[in-house]
């Protein structure tokens, strides 16, 4: 079977610049569609990274005092007994900072005194016995904490103690002590004072810090959390979260005269805000790219009604000399298919080079080459169906047209 | 006569409603996309006192680490907040004509009349300067004196939502509140003012709303308190026994800008720092290569990455979007005028010029490029409507006003005036542009052609 593609080109070079036009819609379309897909799919990657905590069923409590009256051991001491004490909750700890939140704090712990060694930033939870599990973290190797172990919180006169065991995420232990076993292992802080690793936790996602060097370098030290203010961490059985955080709202809030409750926020919450331009980005690379194929594909299905009606008494007379309905259908499909072409030829050195430019200018990984596959193969097919309409219509004219004057 | 030919595009159009109502649509969607994201760009890179854009630095001192710098990914900026000594220092200096040091603060207010609960919210402790220098406009009274600089003035300047929350918005002045249970006088409150992005202080981001209330510098020493609001640096292990040896440490949590009204002063200013980083240096301190640095707002917001990549990327991508539109727009007029080249032909012949056949079909184009920028703007308020509700993360019990944490992405509600100016001014040229062509072929037409009966 012969395409007929001569009469198609020469009829395509008499009448250009639609073709042209289109050509330049489909290079310009595949283009963005390529980039557009890539990034949007890095993008739910980052998204859907685990946090390796039971971020479902998490929520925390800032509490923050403001008179001299505030009992500090003896509120926290009463909060934690009534957290514990509701139905449902799992597990309650205190904490300076929540899980995939805006605030926290950081630290720097070297394998040797003196500011030597290997070097770890540990993003760290001031956290009570009960920490590894309110967090829902999967312990690794070695141990949690003790009560026994939970030291007092800091307090200005010494605020450059350190504590005397630490837990950390395989993240840090690797980047600390590559190719041996971290567990027992000592490290010092800028101050050279010791500290035991006496627990590997798998790599949870800590404070959510979009531009931190690695999310999943976390550390949980034993120690009651204060001077920059504290939360609650507090986990619920599954479903069940939202019940009690609106139960623990209603009776913090009133039951200590001294302290206010800043925010009763879920980890969950963080966490979008945390992806939240992430995940916007994505949604309005999906709408454009979709509004955008859509425009191209109008343009396409114009253009070749155009073609239909402009030629009705040539299709009339190439009908009334013999040619099948098939013909027909298959010149208007050949000659979209060569606009696409050439479209798409120029679509993808487009393609290419933005993704390039992408990579050079904002650190991007480069284009994968599967995706200008894929994106060539979907115009092509767009391209197809936009003209398959107005070529069945070209198809339907009659014969007889051809013995008209008009 | 153009009255005739606006009349002439109208039968036009009814000629083909369907390939005129696709123009339509497709010009309208592109300028929409474009206006969209212009609207974000704009929000996020616009330098909110940019009528001061030649006075107000932002100072800072490189003071870090001598083995790497405070931001990896910026190895060549400065921390971008000072330590409280280096403030304080150059707070004495008279060269600049305003100066302002301040930091953030998480504090409660109790006491006012409106308000039975105490309120959590965030003070701003700063130098008397910052109203004056940041153009911030009063509802009621005005800000301290500088005695409050170094001395713990009990004195309070109110925002106007929090005004209404304490006060149910009369005018408070005289009034007092409780803040962190001290007794402080309220000396006045602001009126509306919301810089976006908010770049005086980047820390909690920069669509973040601004503080809530305002007390004195001079409290710092007496608070005794560390700060638990936006953030505090250190990289020297120092030793910090009370909250006197935190004020002299090394640690990096307070911001500071300089008003400076021509190159002279901004020169002395500079010399002052540099003087004073040499004579500290000879004493130990700032380990590092000498980087003073006096920054203007739209500097400071591009060092800071304010704009983000993601921003610039779908500016491109709105543009790459009207150019699909636009060669939409040019075929489907080519298609259209060709078509109807019979009636032309007929009004050539008729004695129409050529010149004449252009313009009537310029004008055609015309009018489909201001109905499209009006489509294009209703499109846009309803994306842009969208886009807001993507920036809204509700929360699952409302504490506090989570207003807080949509800030400054209020703003993208509506377009500015700049914004609907360069919809139109986008949607007339480049539909005109569109349009240019296939009104120049058509004008081409030989009329004799279309005088025969076939």
């Amino acid at each position: 079977m012969s395409l007929d593609i001569r009469p198609v080109v020469s009829s395509l070079l008499r009448n250009r610049t639609g073709a042209v036009l289109v050509a330049f819609q489909i290079a310009i379309a595949l283009a963005v569609l390529v980039n557009a897909v890539f990034i949007v799919h890095q993008r739910i990657e980052k998204m859907s990274r685990p946090t390796r905590i039971d971020d479902q069923n998490l929520f925390g409590v800032r509490t923050a005092e403001f008179t001299n009256r505030f009992n500090y051991d003896a509120s926290v001491h009463e909060d934690l007994a009534y957290l514990r004490g509701l139905p449902d909750v799992v597990s309650a700890s205190v904490s300076n900072s929540v899980p995939l939140g805006i605030s926290g704090s950081a630290t720097t712990v070297w394998t040797q005194p003196d500011n030597k060694g290997e070097r770890a930033q540990i993003n760290y939870f001031a956290m009570d016995e009960q920490g590894l599990n309110t967090l829902g973290v999967r312990l690794i190797a070695g141990r949690g904490f003790r009560a026994e172990e939970i030291l007092p919180p800091v307090t200005p006169t010494n605020t450059a103690d350190f504590v005397p065991q630490l837990i950390v995420t395989q993240a840090v232990a690797e980047v600390l002590f590559p190719h041996q076993n971290a567990l027992g292992k000592t490290v010092y802080d800028s101050w050279g004072k010791p500290s035991t690793i006496t627990g590997i936790i798998d790599n949870m996602i800590g404070t959510g810090w979009s531009g931190y060097e690695a999310l999943d370098h976390v550390a949980i030290m034993p120690r009651m959390p204060r001077m920059y203010g504290f939360d609650y961490l507090v986990r619920t059985k599954p479903g069940r979260r939202d019940a009690i955080m609106r139960t623990v709202e209603e009776h913090l809030s009133t039951s200590n005269p001294d302290r206010v409750i800043q925010y009763v926020r879920s980890v969950e919450y963080f966490k979008k805000l945390l992806y939240r331009d992430d995940r916007n980005m994505g949604v309005f690379l999906i709408t454009v790219t979709a509004l955008l194929l859509a425009v191209a594909s109008l343009g396409i299905f114009g253009l070749a009604t155009f073609n239909v009606s402009a030629r009705t008494k040539q299709i009339g007379t190439r009908r009334a000399v013999g040619a099948r309905r098939a013909d027909i259908v298959r010149y208007f499909m050949v000659e979209n298919g060569l606009i696409t072409t050439a479209g798409i030829v120029v679509g993808c050195a487009l393609a290419l080079a933005i993704g390039y430019w992408l990579s050079l200018q904002y650190q991007l990984p480069r284009l994968d080459l599967y995706y200008l596959v894929g994106g060539v193969l979907a115009l092509w097919l767009i391209g197809q169906l936009a003209a398959w309409q107005p070529a069945r219509k070209a198809s339907a004219v009659s014969p007889s047209v051809a013995t008209r004057t008009v | 006569m153009y009255a005739y030919y606006m009349r002439l595009a109208l039968k036009s159009f009814r000629r083909n409603p369907g390939l005129t109502a696709l123009m339509l649509g497709a010009i309208a969607l592109g300028i929409a996309v474009c206006i969209m994201t212009m609207t974000v760009y704009h929000a996020m890179s616009g330098n909110p006192i940019w009528w001061k854009n030649d006075r107000l630095y932002a100072v800072t001192m490189d003071n870090w680490d001598p083995s790497r710098p405070e931001d990896r990914q910026h190895p060549d900026l400065p921390p971008p907040q000072l330590t409280y000594k280096d403030a304080v220092y150059l707070l004495g200096s008279h060269i600049p004509e305003r100066k302002v040091v301040m930091y953030a603060r998480q504090s409660v207010l109790t006491g006012g009349v409106a308000q039975r609960k105490p309120l959590p919210v965030t003070t701003r402790v700063t130098t008397s300067d910052f109203f004056a220098m940041f153009d911030v406009p009063f509802l009621y009274g005005s800000g301290w004196d500088a005695g409050g600089d170094q001395n713990a003035t009990p004195v309070i300047v109110l925002s106007k939502q929090q005004n209404e929350k304490l006060f149910g918005g009369i005018n408070s002045v005289g009034r007092t509140i409780r803040w962190d249970d001290r007794e402080f006088r309220v000396v006045g409150v602001l009126d509306a003012w919301s810089p976006t992005p908010r770049f005086y202080d980047l820390n909690d981001g920069a669509f973040s709303t601004p503080d809530d209330v305002y007390i004195p510098f001079g409290w710092t020493r007496p608070l005794d308190q560390y700060p638990n609001g936006g953030s505090t640096d250190c990289w020297k292990p120092e030793t910090v026994n009370t909250f006197a040896d935190f004020l002299g440490s090394d640690c990096v949590w307070t911001q500071m800008w300089v008003e400076l009204p021509n190159k002279a002063s901004r020169e002395r200013m500079q010399g002052l720092m540099d003087g004073y980083w040499a004579e500290q240096r000879k004493a130990g301190r700032f380990p590092r290569p000498r980087n003073n640095r006096l920054t203007n707002v739209g500097q400071w917001l591009k060092d800071q990455g304010v704009v983000q990549n993601d921003n610039r990327m779908l500016v491109g991508i709105a543009f790459a979007f009207l150019a699909v539109c636009l060669l939409n727009t040019v075929g489907i007029l080519l298609a259209k005028f060709l078509n109807a080249a019979a009636i032309a032909g007929v009004r050539r012949a008729l004695g129409a010029s050529r010149r004449q056949i252009f313009i009537q079909h310029l004008i055609e184009v015309g009018m489909l490029a201001a109905a499209g920028a009006v489509l294009g703007l209703g499109f846009g308020a309803l994306g842009l409507w969208g886009v807001h509700a993507l920036y809204v993360t509700k929360n699952e019990v409302d504490t506090v006003d989570v207003a807080n944490l949509t800030g400054g992405y209020q703003q993208l509600t509506h377009f500015d005036a700049i914004s609907v100016f360069w919809a139109v001014m986008l949607a007339m040229v480049s539909a005109l542009a569109a349009g240019l062509y296939p009104a120049w072929r058509i004008g081409r037409v030989a009329p004799a052609v279309y005088l025969k009966s076939q």
